[in-house]
């Protein structure tokens, strides 16, 4: 397309006719009103050099805030010494994930399985040490790298939890489609906040004495029961979509239950219910912001204790800019992905 | 019969698994009531409801129940169940609104419009709620100005940092007739339009059902406030020393989580509209307009009821949400359900099971209620296929 055709395309399409062009100046308005002082104050009249407060210009926002406070935003108050185990932590999964994603399709499932069995231990290990690395509490833990563990780490309970229901729901045993719609239907119609309270008090009360439980954890296991259910309705629609022949011939084959489900149904059904899935990891990923209420810091957490600091008093802006700029990129990248997928599925 | 093949029943073997998994979940339900009552001995809790009728002395800012500290535990609860629904109600209503002028503003034909809609709904819907609960919380209202400068709005209301001042009847007894009035008037359109249907069934005539259905909803309902508000005694808030004196005080922590659920629900409100909107075939309204309906007739008689068809499933799915992520205004002290009941008196009693079943309760209350209603009314309007 040249240039003049592009625009008189773009004159059509914003004062094609009178009133498109009264609402176009109308909207033109309010963008400048918004977003003029919006630059000003993030880009134009911003700070972007120096070390303290003094540096700052006021008016603008004061960007030297993020970077002296980097550090604490991605890994809380881990200990500096020890935050390179967060950073191996983290190549090692991203190169474990990418390594089934790139190996050749036989070995994608065994290479799959067998990093699900060597990965979250090893994460464990690297973050809260023993075995000749220092010990670091789950205190210490914090920011985006307390984020994307709870995400993670609750994934790895909800989703296994979630794919039992879903199938316990579409049973033929009255019993257990019971026993999965009462558990489907109580996790989904409680707050998770509600959740993650109940997780902390009730846990260790329910325990016997002795066993002392992770805050921490009870935060994820809590996390985890909660988006069990919703995953469990993920995957229901993905079972519902699968046309009933599929299990009927594998039964006719002379597989039984479990062989049909998990070679036959379960393959299928879950590349359907992906997107759905990857929804609810999305959901879960801004839900994680509730552990707030347990006094755990993740990324939105550090961002709130930030403004507590003496040193640097009035930065509420920068830090939620900050913090809500990392959650919009990495929700919004996963959103297109499950949206992809949704699409190729389609075609 | 012989054992091999009583082994080899299917339905012996769906029987011995059902009864297994059965026995699974009690045995674990009595490990674990059996610590809950050693780990309570140990910790001196007496368990039971008796604590409900202790005096609470928790204070609370933002009371509807006319609840003092010297009541009991009972009360306080009720006082954040009307809290919780209230922020509840509202967000709904407002979100519902907004949510539907976004989503129509997305399927504008004006490229700029439509753009800026989307820019907002993908913005609103890939950051936590809990973001826009402290945003608006210590990053709008806390920058607000301080009472002596508040911002007057006709006079009669002020916004500042520390909530909005609104005015209060005297008396609610004008108001209690206007209700009243509001109530007869739509009953009276309800059996207007039920006899219409009637009628058009058996004659085919249309009545007049739009300028009826103005007066009955909106016209007479206007006038009774109208009326009520003018011949009632308004105690209009005034500016005494560092504060405002009289009328009634919103906290700002309502302010906050209202203004945050509004703006996050209205973003997931718009895109169910969009798609129950694009989900009617382009046929549909082709056929209609070939049959000689006119444009506002196709909207209301073709397209809409198949939109709301397909919005009503996804849309009580949404009201739950708000219902559930009222909860979040405990990050902020709002004194809803979650925050007064399961937060301070369970602190101040240390019933945590009790507390903790009764919290959970409400929202399964409420939610099935809700649910129910819902699969009524989807029933009523769903597809009739022969």
């Amino acid at each position: 397309m040249n240039r003049s055709s592009s625009l008189s395309l773009w004159r059509e399409r914003l004062f094609g006719t009178p009133f498109t062009g009264f609402v176009s100046v109308v909207l033109f308005v309010l963008i400048a009103w918004i977003a003029i002082p919006l630059i000003r104050w993030a880009v134009i009249d911003a700070t972007w050099v120096g070390s303290t407060r003094a540096d700052c210009v006021p008016g603008g926002a004061c960007w030297v805030f993020i970077r002296a406070r980097f550090g604490q935003f991605m890994y809380g108050l881990y200990p500096v010494d020890q935050r390179w185990r967060v950073d191996i932590a983290g190549i090692a999964f991203v190169l474990g994930i990418a390594s089934v994603i790139l190996a050749p399709q036989r070995l994608k499932l065994k290479l799959g399985l067998v990093m699900l069995v060597i990965l979250p231990p090893l994460g464990i290990w690297l973050l809260s040490g023993g075995f000749g690395l220092r010990y670091v509490e789950t205190r210490e833990w914090g920011g985006l790298t307390l984020t994307l563990f709870i995400s993670i780490y609750s994934s790895l309970i909800a989703i296994p939890l979630g794919i039992l229901f879903a199938l316990g729901r579409q049973s033929e045993l009255r019993i257990i489609r019971l026993i999965s719609v009462i558990f489907i239907e109580f996790w989904r119609g409680v707050p998770i906040i509600a959740v993650i309270f109940l997780a902390s008090l009730l846990l260790p009360l329910i325990l016997p004495g002795g066993i002392g439980i992770d805050r921490l954890a009870r935060a994820v296991i809590g996390l985890g029961f909660v988006i069990a259910a919703y995953m469990a309705e993920a995957v229901r629609g993905g079972l519902q979509a699968l046309p009933r022949g599929q299990r009927e011939a594998a039964t006719a084959l002379g597989l039984n239950y479990w062989k049909a489900t998990g070679l036959i149904v379960l393959p299928q059904a879950l590349r359907i219910s992906l997107p759905a899935m990857t929804n609810e990891f999305i959901a879960l990923i801004k839900n994680t912001t509730l552990v707030l209420v347990v006094s755990i810091l993740d990324l939105l957490g550090i961002a709130q204790a930030s403004l507590a600091d003496p040193n640097w008093v009035g930065m509420n802006m920068e830090a939620y800019a900050f913090s809500g700029a990392i959650y919009w990129l990495i929700c919004f990248a996963l959103s297109r992905w499950s949206r992809s997928l949704e699409k190729r599925r389609r075609l | 019969m012989n054992v091999l093949s009583f082994i080899n029943d299917k339905r012996v073997r769906d029987w011995f698994y059902q009864i297994a998994l059965i026995l699974l979940l009690v045995g674990l339900t009595v490990f674990f009531v059996r610590n809950a009552s050693e780990n309570m001995v140990k910790a001196g809790i007496a368990s039971g409801f008796d604590f409900l009728w202790r005096t609470s002395g928790i204070e609370v800012p933002f009371v509807l129940t006319g609840y003092t500290q010297s009541d009991d535990i009972f009360a306080l609860f009720w006082v954040g169940v009307a809290n919780t629904m209230l922020v509840t109600v509202i967000a709904i209503v407002l979100a519902t609104l907004l949510g539907f002028a976004i989503g129509i503003a997305r399927l504008s034909s004006h490229w700029l419009l439509s753009t800026i809609a989307g820019a907002y709904i993908e913005f609103v819907r890939n950051i936590p709620l809990l973001f826009f609960v402290l945003f608006w919380y210590f990053g709008v209202i806390a920058a607000l100005p301080q009472p002596r400068q508040s911002i007057g709005l006709f006079g009669v209301a002020f916004l500042n940092n520390r909530g909005i001042t609104i005015p209060l009847p005297d008396a609610p007894g004008n108001f209690r007739w206007a209700a009243l009035a509001i109530l007869v008037s739509w009953v009276c359109y309800w059996l207007a339009s039920a006899w219409a249907r009637k009628r058009k069934e058996r004659t085919g005539q249309d009545a007049p059902l739009l300028v009826i259905g103005v007066g009955l909803i909106l016209v007479v309902p206007a006038l009774a406030i109208a009326w009520a508000s003018l011949a009632t005694r308004w105690d209009i808030p005034v500016l005494r020393g560092f504060n405002y004196r009289g009328g009634f005080v919103v906290i700002p922590e309502f302010v906050a989580l209202l203004a945050a659920l509004v703006t996050y629900t209205a973003g997931f409100i718009a895109e169910i509209v969009r798609g129950g909107i694009e989900s009617v075939a382009k046929g549909q309204s082709e056929a209609a307009s070939a049959l000689g309906l006119r444009p506002g007739r196709i909207l209301s008689l073709v397209v809409i009821p198949q939109a709301l068809r397909v919005m009503t499933p996804p849309l009580t799915n949404q009201y739950l949400n708000v219902l559930k992520n009222s909860s979040f205004g405990a990050a902020i002290a709002y004194p809803d359900v979650v925050s007064l009941f399961m937060g301070s008196a369970l602190n101040n009693t240390g019933q945590a099971i009790e507390i903790i079943a009764m919290t959970l309760a409400v929202y399964l209350v409420i939610g099935l209620a809700v649910s129910a209603l819902m699969n009524w009314y989807n029933a009523r309007i769903a597809l009739v296929t022969r």
